[in-house]
Parts: C-alpha cells; sequence; structure tokens
C-alpha cells in the first residue's frame, strides 16, 4: 500500500454560485401526522433540498465514511467556490474532522440567489484546489525529511472531486482544460519551492447534479488521459438519493473499500418490547476484510438493487471463547452506511459496550463457518478477519519440551511482580527527560537496571526468598535514591544482622544436597555475598547505592580471623587517620573528589563498623566456629607490620587495596578458602556420577 | 509456512544418468536422494512445519497430505511409481486447490517442484500451456499466479546447458515469472550425480528452509530462540521505502502491557535442554499474570510475546508481528511514546490494579460514536423533526430535550444550508402552539412560540442568529422556574 497515492490528497470543489440555490425536486413529507390528531389539520407543504443542500450533504457523508475507515493519513481540503473562493480547512491532520467542516460550511450558507452570476463561477475553487494539491502535507514533509537522500520518493498525487451545475459537454471540457492549464502553471511554480511540490498525478472527478424530473445537460464520460498528469471523469447525476449513492460508490472505489452487509440481527421492537425482529445493518471497510472471498472467489458475493456489491454474513449470538482470538489474521476499521438509522446505532452502541459480534458465513448445508468478528478497541470499531481454515500454529509442543522446561522452581510469581513493576503506559508527546530518551527508552533502561541481579529459579537464590530483604532489594535497582531510601537499606541490613545475631534460620534451598544442608554461619556467609552481588550491580548508579553497598560491608559477618585482624589494626589505624587528617585538612585543599570519597567512605564505614561490632561482641553472639590457627593468617601480613612503625605509603596502599577489594568480585576459590588456602578439584571427591552446580545443588 | 513437494513421476525420470562409477542411477532416484536430504533437514530444523507430497504425470495425486510427520513422507518417497508423461499444468492447479483447501488463500505457502525438465509433448505439455495463457475462460485460468502468498522452487534434475538446448529453460522462466517472480530455477551443476544434486538441495535449504535463531532479551536476562514459523521479510510501502523489512534476531522485550487482544500472524516459539531458561519463565508468568509483553522486532517493529494454550491444556510461548510502523494498534498509541508505569506521577493501573491507561481513545470520536445528522435518506430527516414534536406536546416537563433536539436540527439545517426546513420547523413549533389543549401548561405556549420565534430569525441568515455555535436557550418564564427538570 502506498501512503502518497491519489487518494492522499482529496481537494472537494463544491459549486456556490446562485445556480445551486435552485430546489432539487425531491419532495420530503416531514409533516407525518398520526392519526388521532389529524383530524381538521392541514398539512403543511413538503420541504425541498436545494442542490447545494444536497451537494453538501452528499460529500458530508463521503467524509464522514473516510475519517472513519481512514483516521489519518487521508486528507482533505475543502473548497466553496463562487465569486471567490472559501477554503474551509487545510492539509493539516487537526482539520480532519467533520464537525469543523460543517462549522465552517454553516458560516459560508447557502448560494445567495440574488449574487450576479456574470462574476460567479466553479472556475476559481478548480484553481485554487490545484494550488492546494501542490502544498505539501505534514506527513509528504516528515517523509522527505526523513528520506533525505531519496526525498525524491515522496510523490505528489492527489484528487478533485468538483460538485458542479454545468451547462453542457462543451462547459465540462472548458472545466477540464482549465484544470490543465493551472496544473501545468503551477507545477512550474512549485518546482522552484520548498513549501510546494509538483502534482505527478491528478483525478478529476467532475459531478455534474441536475434538478430531478429534468433531462440532462451533461452526458456520462468515463476515465479518460487528458495528459500525463491529468485524467477526468465525468458523472451526471439527478440531486437527492441518487447523488447520495454515487458518492458512496465513489469513495468506495477511491479508498478502496468494501460492503458487508450483517443479517439476522436480533432486536427488541419498539412498540412491543416482547417480540424481536431481525434487522440488517451494512457497513463499509477496507476492501481487504474480504481477501479470503476475492480470491477464492466464493458464493457469498450477492448483489443488492442491483448496484451495489455487499457480502453477507449471519449475527452469531455473542458468547466469549477467546480461542478464536487467536487466529485473528487482521482488523480493519468500519463505517456504518446508514449511521443514524436504529438498527445501525442499535449494532454500534452494543459493540462500544464493549460486547463483541462472530459472524458466520451464509450456508445451505454443512457447518457453520465464522469468519469475521465485530468489536471495539477504544471507541473505534473493527471488523477482525479470523482464520476459517486449517491453522499452521495448530498443536504447537507445550514449552515443558523445550530447553528448560523440566526445571520446576521457576520464581513464577516474583516475575509476575517484577513485570507488574515495568508495566508500560503511554507519555504524552512532549514528553522526553534530561538525556533526550523517549519513554520506551527509558523503559528498556528501566528493565535493564531491574535485572542486573535476577535469578530465574528458587534455589539460585536466598535473599530473593526472604521477606526482610524485600525493601533493600526494590529501592536498590532505582535510578535515583533519596537520603530515606538509603536509610530504609541501612534498616534491612541491620535487621538482617539481627537476623544473624538471632541465630535465625535462612530459606536456603536442601533440594537436592545430602543431609540438612549447609550450616547457619554457612547460609548467613551466602546470603551476605549474594546480597553484596546484588547491590554491587547497582553500585555504579549513584554515590547513595554506593553508601548501601558501603553500610552491607561494614555490617556483614566476617570469617572470624578477618574480624580479629581488624580489631587490632584498627587502634593504630585510628591514630593515623587523625593525624593524616589535621596534615591534609591544612595542606593538600585541591585533593581529588575521588580520595575524598574513598575518605569519606571509610570514615563512615569505622563508625558502622564500630556500631556493629558492638552486637557482636555481645554475649549472645555465638561463638566463632572456624578456630584454626593463626599462623597462616600472620603470614599474609604484611612483614611492615610487626616491624614496629609503618611508612605513611604502606599505610596508604592497604588502605586503598581493602577498599578496592570490596569493588570487586572475590574469587569463588577466596570466598570458600578456609585460611586463604582453598581446596582444588574438589569435583574429583564426587566421582560417582554427580555433577555439582554452582550453588552446591547436585542434579542427575 | 507450509511446503507443497510436487514430484515429476513421468517414465522421463526413469531415464538412466550416465555416470563413469560402478552404480547407475536413474533421474528419479537423484530426485528422491535430494527430497530425502530436504526431508532429514526439515525433522531436525523444521519440525513444526508441515509438508505435503504430490506425485504427477497426465493425472495428480497426494501420496502424503500435509503433515509433521517426515517418516510417512519418506516412506511415499520410497514407494514411488512410474506413470506416463508430464502434464504439469493440471498438476499445479491440483497443488493450488490441495493448499487453498487447506490452509485458505492468506498462509503464505512454498511449492517446490522436481522435474527433470521434460515438461511434455503437444497438448498438456508445459509449452502449449503457455501459449495459450492469454486464452483462457475464467474458469479455465492458469493456475498461477497461485491465490495464496507463495515462493515456486523449481528443482531440475538436470543441468542448465541441457535445459537451455530446448525451450525448457524458457518455460520454466516464464512460469517463476507468472507467479509474479514469486520463485526461483535450481539446476545441477556439473555431471548429474548424487554429489551435485545434494549441492542443489543445499542451496534450496539455504535459501528457503534456513531455521530462524534469534535472542530474545529483557534487560540482561537473554534466551535462544527458534521461531516457527519463520518470520519473512515485509515491504510496507513499495514506493517511498521499497527495502523489504526483516525481523532483527535480536527480540527486544521493552515491557508488559496489560492489553489481551491479537492481531495479525502469529508465529509460535519452540526451544530445544533442562538448565533454567528465560522463555519459560516469562511464559509462566505471562500466564499466570495474564499479561503479554511488548517485543521490538527491529527499528519501527513490534510484536507481543504471550502464552497461548490450546484445548489440551498444553500451552507454549506465541509472538505476534504487529504490522511494521511505529503505531500498529491504534489503541495503545505511538509505541515510542509508551514509558515506565513507574514514571507517572500516579500509578496508571491504580493502587488496586483496577485501572488501566489502554485503550487510547482517538482524538475525534467516529461517526457512530458521536450524535451526527445524517438526512440523506428522508426517513432521517422525518425522525429528526418527529423527535422535536414528541418533546414539544410534552412541554414542559420535557423542555431539555426540546431544545437540545432543536439546536440539533438548527445546526444541521444551517451547516447545509437547509434554511427552508428552518422555516417549515418553526411553522410546525406554530401549529403546535395552536393545537395545544385548554389543560395545557402555560408554559408550552412561551416556549413553543419562542423556539418558532428563533428559528425564523436563523433561516433569515442574519448573522446574529444564524451563528453554528449559537444554541437556542429556553426561555424564562414565570412558569418555568428554571426550565424543567428532566435529564436525557
Amino acid at each position: 500500500m502506498r501512503i502518497f497515492s491519489v487518494s492522499h490528497k482529496t481537494a472537494f470543489v463544491v459549486d456556490h454560485c446562485p445556480y445551486m440555490a435552485e430546489s432539487s425536486r425531491q419532495l420530503i413529507e416531514c409533516d407525518m401526522l398520526t392519526k388521532s390528531r389529524s383530524q381538521g389539520v392541514i398539512p403543511l407543504a413538503p420541504v425541498s433540498k436545494s442542490l447545494w443542500t444536497c451537494a453538501i450533504e452528499c460529500s458530508m457523508e463521503y467524509c464522514r465514511i473516510l475519517y472513519d475507515v481512514y483516521p489519518t493519513k487521508k486528507l482533505v481540503n475543502y473548497i466553496v467556490s463562487d465569486s471567490e473562493v472559501h477554503i474551509l480547512n487545510s492539509w493539516k491532520q487537526e482539520n480532519q474532522n467533520t464537525q469543523e467542516l460543517m462549522t465552517a460550511l454553516a458560516a459560508v450558507g447557502p448560494p445567495n440567489p440574488r449574487q450576479d452570476p456574470e462574476c460567479c463561477s466553479v472556475l476559481h475553487g478548480l484553481v485554487a484546489a490545484v494550488e492546494s494539491l501542490c502544498k505539501i502535507t505534514e506527513y509528504q514533509h516528515e517523509s522527505r525529511t526523513t528520506l533525505m537522500d531519496t526525498a525524491d520518493r515522496v510523490a505528489n498525487r492527489g484528487r478533485i472531486i468538483c460538485l458542479t451545475n454545468a451547462k453542457s459537454d462543451t462547459h465540462v471540457r472548458m472545466l477540464e482544460d482549465c484544470v490543465l492549464e493551472t496544473i501545468q502553471e503551477q507545477n512550474k511554480r512549485a518546482a522552484g519551492s520548498d513549501r510546494l511540490m509538483p502534482i505527478q498525478q491528478c483525478e478529476l472527478v467532475l459531478v455534474h447534479i441536475y434538478p430531478q424530473g429534468e433531462e440532462t445537460l451533461v452526458s456520462d464520460r468515463q476515465k479518460k488521459e487528458l495528459s500525463s498528469v491529468l485524467s477526468s471523469e465525468v458523472h451526471s447525476v439527478r440531486a437527492g438519493r441518487y447523488l447520495a449513492g454515487k458518492l458512496n460508490v465513489l469513495v468506495q472505489q477511491h479508498f478502496d473499500l468494501a460492503s458487508t452487509t450483517i443479517t439476522n440481527i436480533p432486536m427488541k421492537e419498539e412498540q412491543h418490547a416482547n417480540t424481536s425482529a431481525n434487522y440488517d445493518v451494512e457497513l463499509l471497510h477496507h476492501r481487504d476484510a474480504h481477501i479470503e472471498f476475492i480470491k477464492s472467489a466464493q458464493p457469498s458475493f450477492h448483489c443488492m438493487n442491483g448496484l451495489k456489491e455487499t457480502v453477507t454474513l449471519k449475527w452469531c449470538t455473542p458468547r466469549t471463547n477467546s480461542v478464536e482470538l487467536h487466529y485473528c489474521t487482521g482488523a480493519y476499521r468500519i463505517s456504518p452506511v446508514d449511521v443514524n438509522s436504529r438498527p445501525s446505532s442499535c449494532l454500534t452502541n452494543f459493540l462500544l459496550n464493549g460486547r463483541s459480534v462472530l459472524l458466520e458465513q451464509p450456508r445451505k448445508s454443512g457447518s457453520k463457518v465464522i469468519s469475521h468478528m465485530l468489536s471495539s478497541h477504544g471507541g473505534e470499531i473493527f471488523l477482525h478477519v479470523l482464520n476459517s481454515t486449517r491453522s499452521t500454529l495448530e498443536d504447537p509442543p507445550s514449552i515443558s519440551e523445550g530447553c528448560g522446561g523440566r526445571v520446576t522452581d521457576y520464581r513464577i510469581t516474583d516475575f509476575g511482580e517484577f513485570m507488574r513493576e515495568n508495566r508500560l503506559t503511554p507519555f504524552p508527546e512532549s514528553m522526553v527527560d534530561a538525556a533526550c530518551r523517549t519513554p520506551v527508552e527509558r523503559a528498556k533502561f528501566q528493565l535493564e537496571r531491574h535485572t542486573r541481579y535476577w535469578p530465574m529459579i528458587i534455589s539460585q537464590t536466598t535473599i530473593f526468598n526472604m521477606q526482610a530483604v524485600v525493601p533493600l532489594a526494590n529501592l536498590i535497582v532505582k535510578d535515583t535514591l533519596t537520603d530515606e531510601d538509603v536509610l530504609t537499606c541501612q534498616k534491612t541490613v541491620y535487621n538482617l544482622v539481627d537476623m544473624e545475631r538471632k541465630s535465625d534460620p535462612l530459606p536456603i534451598s536442601t533440594a537436592g544436597s545430602r543431609g540438612k544442608g549447609p550450616k547457619r554461619d554457612e547460609q548467613y556467609r551466602i546470603m551476605w555475598n549474594e546480597l553484596e552481588t546484588l547491590v554491587k550491580a547497582h553500585v555504579g548508579t549513584s554515590e547513595r547505592h554506593q553508601r548501601v553497598l558501603d553500610c552491607i560491608s561494614a555490617c556483614r559477618s566476617k570469617p572470624p580471623e578477618e574480624e580479629e585482624r581488624k580489631k587490632r589494626g584498627r587502634k593504630r589505624e585510628d591514630k593515623e587517620d587523625k593525624t593524616e587528617k589535621n596534615g591534609k585538612d591544612t595542606e593538600e585543599k585541591g585533593w581529588t573528589t575521588d580520595s575524598e570519597r574513598l575518605k569519606g567512605v571509610m570514615e563512615r564505614e569505622k563508625d558502622e563498623q564500630s556500631e556493629c561490632e558492638i552486637i557482636k561482641d555481645s554475649p549472645d553472639s555465638p561463638e566463632p566456629l572456624n578456630k584454626k590457627p593463626r599462623l597462616a593468617t600472620e603470614e599474609q601480613q604484611p612483614p611492615e607490620k610487626s616491624k614496629g612503625p609503618v611508612s605513611l605509603l604502606t599505610l596508604w596502599t592497604n588502605r586503598i587495596t581493602q577498599a578496592n577489594s570490596r569493588k570487586h568480585q572475590e574469587f569463588a576459590g577466596r570466598l570458600s578458602s578456609v585460611n586463604s588456602k582453598a581446596e582444588l578439584y574438589q569435583h574429583l571427591k564426587e566421582e560417582n556420577g554427580m555433577d555439582v552446580h554452582e550453588n552446591g545443588k547436585a542434579t542427575r | 509456512m507450509p511446503t507443497a513437494v510436487l514430484l515429476d513421476s513421468s517414465l522421463s525420470m526413469t531415464r538412466p544418468v550416465s555416470v563413469e562409477g560402478s552404480e547407475e542411477f536413474q533421474r528419479k532416484n537423484l530426485a528422491v536422494h535430494g527430497l530425502t536430504m530436504l526431508f532429514e533437514h526439515m525433522a531436525t530444523n523444521y519440525r513444526l512445519e508441515f509438508t505435503s507430497l504430490v506425485s504427477f504425470s497426465s493425472l495428480w495425486e497426494v501420496l502424503v497430505p500435509f503433515t509433521r510427520d517426515y517418516n510417512t513422507l519418506q516412506e511415499a518417497l520410497n514407494n514411488l511409481e512410474d506413470y506416463d508423461k508430464t502434464c504439469l499444468e493440471a498438476a499445479l492447479q491440483g497443488v493450488s486447490n490441495i493448499v487453498q483447501q487447506e490452509w485458505g488463500t492468506s498462509c503464505p505457502c512454498q511449492v517446490v517442484l522436481v522435474t527433470d525438465g521434460a515438461l511434455g509433448i503437444g497438448r498438456g505439455s508445459l509449452r502449449h500451456s503457455l501459449q495459450t495463457v492469454k486464452q483462457r475462460v475464467e474458469d479455465k485460468k492458469f493456475p498461477l499466479p497461485f491465490p495464496f502468498p507463495s515462493k515456486l522452487y523449481v528443482m531440475c534434475i538436470a543441468n542448465a546447458e541441457e535445459l537451455q538446448a530446448t525451450d525448457s529453460m524458457d518455460n520454466l522462466e516464464q512460469l517463476i515469472n507468472l507467479n509474479g517472480g514469486e520463485g526461483q530455477i535450481y539446476t545441477m551443476e556439473g555431471p548429474l550425480c548424487l554429489k551435485s544434486v545434494q549441492s542443489m538441495f543445499g542451496k534450496l535449504i539455504d535459501q528457503a528452509y534456513s531455521p530462524f535463531h534469534a535472542v530474545l532479551r529483557c534487560g540482561n536476562l537473554t534466551s535462544d530462540v527458534q521461531v516457527f514459523p519463520r518470520p519473512e521479510p515485509v515491504t510496507i510501502d513499495e514506493e517511498v521505502d521499497p527495502m523489504p523489512r526483516t525481523v532483527q534476531t535480536e527480540g527486544d522485550e521493552i515491557g508488559t502491557g496489560a492489553t489481551d487482544d491479537t492481531e495479525e500472524e502469529t508465529s509460535t516459539n519452540q526451544m530445544a535442554g533442562k538448565s533454567p531458561n528465560f522463555c519459560v519463565l516469562l511464559h509462566g508468568s505471562l500466564k499466570v499474570e495474564g499479561m503479554v509483553a511488548l517485543v521490538q522486532l527491529g527499528p519501527d517493529w513490534f510484536g507481543m510475546l504471550y502464552s497461548q494454550a490450546d484445548s489440551k491444556k498444553k500451552s507454549n510461548l506465541m509472538m505476534s508481528l504487529f504490522e511494521p510502523g511505529s503505531e500498529p494498534l491504534p489503541w495503545l498509541g505511538r509505541i515510542s511514546q509508551l514509558g515506565p508505569a513507574s514514571d507517572a506521577a500516579e500509578n496508571p493501573y491504580g493502587e488496586d490494579d483496577s485501572k488501566s491507561p489502554f485503550p487510547i481513545q482517538p482524538k475525534h470520536k467516529r461517526s457512530y460514536a458521536q450524535n451526527v445528522t445524517v438526512w440523506i435518506k428522508a426517513s432521517g430527516l422525518q425522525t429528526d423533526v418527529q423527535k422535536i414534536l414528541r418533546n414539544a406536546r410534552k412541554l414542559p416537563e420535557k423542555t431539555q430535550t426540546f431544545y437540545k433536539e432543536l439546536n440539533r436540527l438548527r445546526k444541521a439545517a444551517l451547516a447545509f444550508g437547509f434554511w427552508e426546513l428552518l422555516k417549515s420547523m418553526a411553522e410546525l413549533l406554530e401549529r403546535e402552539c395552536t393545537l395545544l389543549s385548554d389543560s395545557a401548561h402555560p408554559d408550552a405556549a412561551f416556549q413553543l412560540s419562542h423556539a418558532a420565534q428563533q428559528l425564523k430569525l436563523a433561516s433569515s441568515g442574519d448573522s446574529k442568529y444564524a451563528a453554528y455555535e449559537h444554541n437556542i436557550t429556553p426561555m424564562l418564564t414565570d412558569f418555568s422556574g428554571g426550565g424543567g427538570a428532566d435529564r436525557i
């Protein structure tokens, strides 16, 4: 489908000259007297529409159908012509609606029969229409801008529909010649302008309207090429319903529409509420909704009034079964032909209220075939095409037969929660954040942050199985943290410390491992490691995220020997710290922010550390289990330590090393080491056909 | 996408292939060898696709209807019989019918024609068919182009020189052209032997049967996936954007929305182990929560993932492709404008999940959702006039409805330049006034003559009274007390 086909721009030119004020001579009885009141009352004379009124209401109907089926990208420019040109709207999308056109038409009013016929002509309008077709639309502009080098692919085509009352065939020819000349003139002008485009193809549709009961002075003529740019066709139509019928056929031709008649719609009778009769409603929509019928030339096609082609489909009493939805192959907007008739409005209101109707192909025999469905989305009704033949998607394998299908402890509920937290919502066009990211980019960015550490199965995680961790886990993924958030995270950590002190059991998976699983302190070690992994994944987000990690590093239980070392080292360090600080404050104001921050961190840590240690040192804390000879630890100490005072450099280097060591993930070997000695090739012990998972869970 | 294999079983297929080696082959054996290779490839990489085997000579016969059972197909290949001459047109018509019967006309299908390139002689030959292609009556049309989206692959058990010596190559090329250029001719290179037939079918497999592997990504969670049926490239606008768009192999899941409508064609995802897989997790949660996930397939191309269950309690992850573009579903708005709900000032889904920001309502209501006035049929106009008169007779109770309907008629009449109607309506109201019974409320007479007066003024075209936006308001009388309390 080409966006810039002839149908992209339609210019309506409606003749507003005095002769259009003439009556169409189609009489409408609007005084329908009821029997009881008719005695002695003389009925009012019937009214009749003018040619102008007929032209306006039929062109409005054309636009109504067009806007219903194509709310965007199919544009109308409405022009009224008498002694001058009245352009009622522009190509802008915001001007494309019937209300605006109706308002403008009311301002124009009916033609003035007393106006001098000599100065009036539809020609003014035709010239304006050609000029208008040269004007670039916002869609053409957008495409040209995005295509850059290949901007010449954006074509400029259009259609002029002229509703007039012509004098003769010669008069018609004169109008055509005028359009052709104007195109040639305007194309020259447009070639030199940025805001104008030469017309490549133009379809002129001249509709000659004459009153009923008169002979036409203009003959019908099929589409004919007048030049490589212009083609023209002439329709000579009587005013009134003939004209309405003609424009209905034209809108279908021009915009690839087709008609479906819904038959057997049960409707309560207005008078007798307990009886119902069956009604038909005709809908227009894009032709593709009938693609299956067109290609296979099915007999459901049949003609009405010998003129219209429509496909008849039978109403099926609604039921709710969502299976059909999955085999939907397309959805097309509809427009009712007779929009305010009672059956039409009953059907459309039913659908707008959220109900759906399945449509069945009428067949004399055989099983019933449901091929379409009517349903509304956001105040628009769509005709859905359902696949009525065999589907290639039938009998799909179960997901459990595929990769990962036999794992049974997925965190389904947690991921459901995750999805709900990452739901999308529309944002206004103008909303771009500071980094110029579109909302959808922000959504992707959020997904990235939320999934930095996200174990998929229950047995792979401890912290996500603990209610106590929830506040921290929810906050740490955020892009920005407030001081209050940091405090909540810290409280979570303190709470965990408290749990550890009380030796509360942890929900560590014992599935698969033999015996009781890891011991309590080992459980806590696993938990703290995992918590650190989670927080480390976000440490780069902001300084406040770093503070949460600092808190964990400070509070978490360390292997006992490390504790010891720390305690011993502290006093000395404290002293050094003070002198160091004094010196720095006076001497070097220009320290980099990095080292400043580092210092801040370490100081805070110390405070927190001391706080924690007070708790740990309390009598109910368990005895460290891993008492091992201290020999190895001593060896690891830097030699300087035993040799009295250390140099400032050593002190500094040690600090940096210590701080840095918290920023990277510890080697698995070192973490599980005893006195910095890790056992190699542990797996060789498990030689009886077991393989060991990372989390220690063995599977067969 | 289903495949129909059309295998030439005419006598010419039994011609021996001259080889220096010890074994002697018929062309038929080479064809069977090639097809075996194709079926083996499909059984391993494409086992969710349906394939049918049709053999033809002067008649045609479905040997195996569309199936996923490649053993049955293989068995049929091993039990081929030889028949008379080649009549391709009837066979193509046959394939066209069986595909339409099975899958309708919107499901794309690949047709693999395996022949030795001896395309018959006289009536029924391809040459004859092509010569008469323009002189057909409506019900005897040449079967190409197929009514369903298709690719026609011609596998020739012959080399190009052999085909060019006669007009076979020209005829086959014409055949592809008749199918709208959709398809390709493969010929054997070098001597006719098992190796060259393998290489020819290898090319077909690379072209038409390469499995679609992709990575599904949701932030740092990823999963390798294979998609069935393979998503084919799409051309959106052959003029502005003539390059067909292809689905990128990196699917970015961009978030979830709570819509439960499905459109467009669907493909099923099928993964082949035992370690945790993100797809299974995603599928499980989508199913439990009844949600769908939006997935990006390329620049400005999106789709959605959801759990689909068939009736037998089996469910799998399905991906539906939307039409390429920035706004594939009007009720979701522009996809690039969808952002995290947590960024909104207020939770658009409500604290208790009772709300939804979708569907997005269009800026202008469609005609059927607003009370439009259409008087194309006389009955439309008559209904509107009667409605006003009905309410006129129930004044002052129906004052509000009366004026609402009156103003609706007034606006339409002004827009349509139908001033005559305004005058008639005024006369009708004046007559109603004279017909009022003695027991009628005194306010009724005031309102009727006021309304009639206002309509007459509007019909004069005087800009003061004929303004479109102007509304006739009820006359304030001593009786009206604010003019009726009825609501509609």
